[in-house]
């Protein structure tokens, strides 16, 4: 853990010292903070966030209560401390899912013959066809609402943007004189698949996974926030918001701060996925150096 | 030739399926290599000569190929896919063109070089040493710490050592040279054929250059073969060539190689017939 914080305390010197704007460092911490609230949020929750006190509802930001309470009493802090545990696993896991099957996809569609190509493409086209969001509502709607038919509904909709990817990418390394030059020391299919054509390739699409987390992360909350994905009590932001909506005129802060926690994630990852690319070039590393 | 060939090329033909039927580019070559022999394939873009040299390889999966390749005397035209894989960089060996463009640029340098080692299940520790060696041995300084870096933080000629590294790493018999040195400067050009002349009389290699430049064909091959339209024209030793070229074609391309002290007004000689060039290599 310190080595990694030791490693990014000197990835934001550097990035200042480069005069680079100082955006994706903070970017980066917030990020940092996110993934922290995550592993550690319900240990420095100063309260319990399903803890209904009816007499406690709706009060403003206070030393006992630095974000304020809901219409139900809750600390809205202790909920946003803990929303980051329920919103980010559930973004990653569409992620995950969404790049191994469009990766599988993609580089099958790229490699193979010409038939599987148009196969693997067309039914790709009508994934990419139908809106994600649409599509999710209609799967989750029809799997019961739950963050788990989310979460589920937006893997199978999140992927034909990576295949298309992945297969463009794919198909540009593969002809490279360096994996012609692999091919030509005997190296076998599989080694080359793996060592020389998908290293090079995915570099961009590893940019775009990190792009897409706040992507993902404003549709999981979305589909909340409509209510077929995470349901009222849960601590999902997205959920928080659609509960104390209603409560918008009179108590801004119940949701105004799961809202801001939203979207300061959306951007940071944003960021964060920029940065990645630079560090994952070799070549524009070495001018960063 | 009074030894057994390392590398017997008879009637080769080379052909590309197009959309207008066939298109042939080689048009029957026959070609001998012996052991630890240096031959130089010469001719002007389009002549077919890194056709034939990627044919005797099969690394066109278009192409269409017949006549006999025979290496020790096996004939690799009716090897099978993986058979064929096996004589790649472990009996012969081939060095690019573009340095930058035959290396992968998101590994290192010392993998690269062991790569065709490991693929052959040498243990990794060994592979190392023998990587770090060869890099030494063909001027690569401070190799051990060098063999981490990428192939961005290497010079065009570094590069071009690096390449050979991988291509005779495993010990292959038979090294093509496609063009190795078009991509460096005059004197890089120097030393890297320099280096592979070194290399060839240690290892006992035959050494198959692809060039276009009768300049670096006279220090360093002991045959030519001058190539044109896909047809060899000339074959004798380099001496021969130079001093008494028999075909007209050879003798214009002699001609063409510009001297010092030479007249530097006067036109180039016109090469063929007009009409008669095509396109392509």
């Amino acid at each position: 853990m310190s080595a990694t914080t030791t490693g990014i305390a000197t990835g934001v010197a550097a990035r200042i010292r480069h005069r680079v704007p100082f955006v994706e460092g903070a970017a980066l911490a917030v990020a940092v903070v996110v993934v922290a609230m995550a592993a550690v949020g319900p240990l420095v929750a100063p309260h319990d966030p399903y803890a209904v006190n009816l007499t406690d509802a709706l009060l403003p930001p206070s030393a006992e209560h630095w974000f304020g309470t809901d219409a139900n009493g809750r600390d809205v802090l202790s909920r946003v401390l803990h929303g980051a545990r329920v919103t980010l696993p559930a973004t990653l896991v569409v992620i995950a899912a969404s790049t191994v099957i469009g990766v599988l996809i993609g580089t099958v569609a790229a490699l193979g013959g010409k038939v599987v190509d148009e196969v693997l493409m067309r039914i790709t086209d009508i994934g990419l066809s139908l809106p994600a969001i649409i599509l999710a509502l209609g799967l989750s709607a029809a799997l019961g609402p739950g963050l788990s038919s989310a979460v589920i509904a937006l893997s199978v909709t999140w992927w034909p943007g990576y295949a298309r990817l992945a297969r463009t990418l794919v198909r540009e390394v593969k002809d490279a004189e360096y994996v012609d030059a692999a091919r030509v020391l005997g190296v076998p299919q599989g080694r080359l698949i793996f060592r020389h054509i998908l290293p090079n390739a995915l570099n961009t699409l590893y940019v775009q996974t990190t792009v897409d987390v706040g992507a993902v992360m404003l549709v999981i909350s979305g589909l909340s926030f409509i209510g077929v994905g995470a349901q009222v009590p849960s601590a999902e932001w997205g959920a928080m918001i659609a509960g104390e909506a209603n409560n918008l005129t009179n108590a801004w802060w119940a949701v105004a701060f799961p809202g801001l926690a939203l979207l300061l994630t959306a951007l940071a990852f944003n960021l964060v996925g920029d940065w990645l690319r630079v560090r994952n070039d070799p070549t524009i590393r070495r001018e960063a150096r | 030739m009074s030894t057994d060939p390392l590398l017997r090329v008879r009637d080769l033909r080379v052909s590309y399926p197009t959309p207008a039927g066939p298109a042939q580019v080689v048009h029957g070559v026959d070609l001998d290599l012996a052991p630890g022999e240096r031959v130089a394939l010469v001719g002007e873009s389009g002549s077919g000569k890194s056709v034939t040299a990627r044919a005797v390889l099969r690394l066109d999966p278009d192409a269409r190929l017949s006549g006999r390749i025979e290496l020790e005397g096996v004939d690799l035209l009716k090897l099978p896919p993986r058979r064929m894989r096996e004589i790649r960089g472990g009996r012969v060996g081939l060095v690019f063109q573009d340095p930058l463009a035959s290396l992968n640029p998101v590994m290192t340098i010392g993998r690269q070089v062991m790569q065709p080692l490991l693929i052959r299940g040498v243990p990794r520790k060994v592979a190392r040493r023998r990587a770090v060696d060869l890099l030494e041995r063909l001027g690569v300084r401070d190799a051990e710490h060098r063999a981490d870096d990428y192939p961005h933080q290497f010079s065009g000629g570094m590069r071009q050592r690096v390449v050979i590294a991988i291509a005779v790493i495993a010990e292959p018999a038979l090294l093509i040279a496609d063009e190795p040195t078009t991509a460096l400067d005059v004197r890089v050009q120097a030393r890297v054929l320099e280096l592979l002349r070194e290399l060839a009389d240690e290892r006992g290699m035959s050494i198959l250059l692809i060039t276009h430049d009768l300049g670096i064909v006279a220090g360093f091959a002991q045959r030519a073969v001058v190539m044109r339209h896909g047809r060899p024209v000339e074959t004798g030793t380099v001496e021969q060539i130079y001093t008494a070229p028999r075909d007209p074609y050879t003798k214009a391309l002699l001609a063409a190689v510009p001297r010092i002290g030479g007249d530097v007004t006067r036109p180039l000689a016109v090469i063929g017939a007009a009409g008669e060039e095509k396109e392509g290599s």
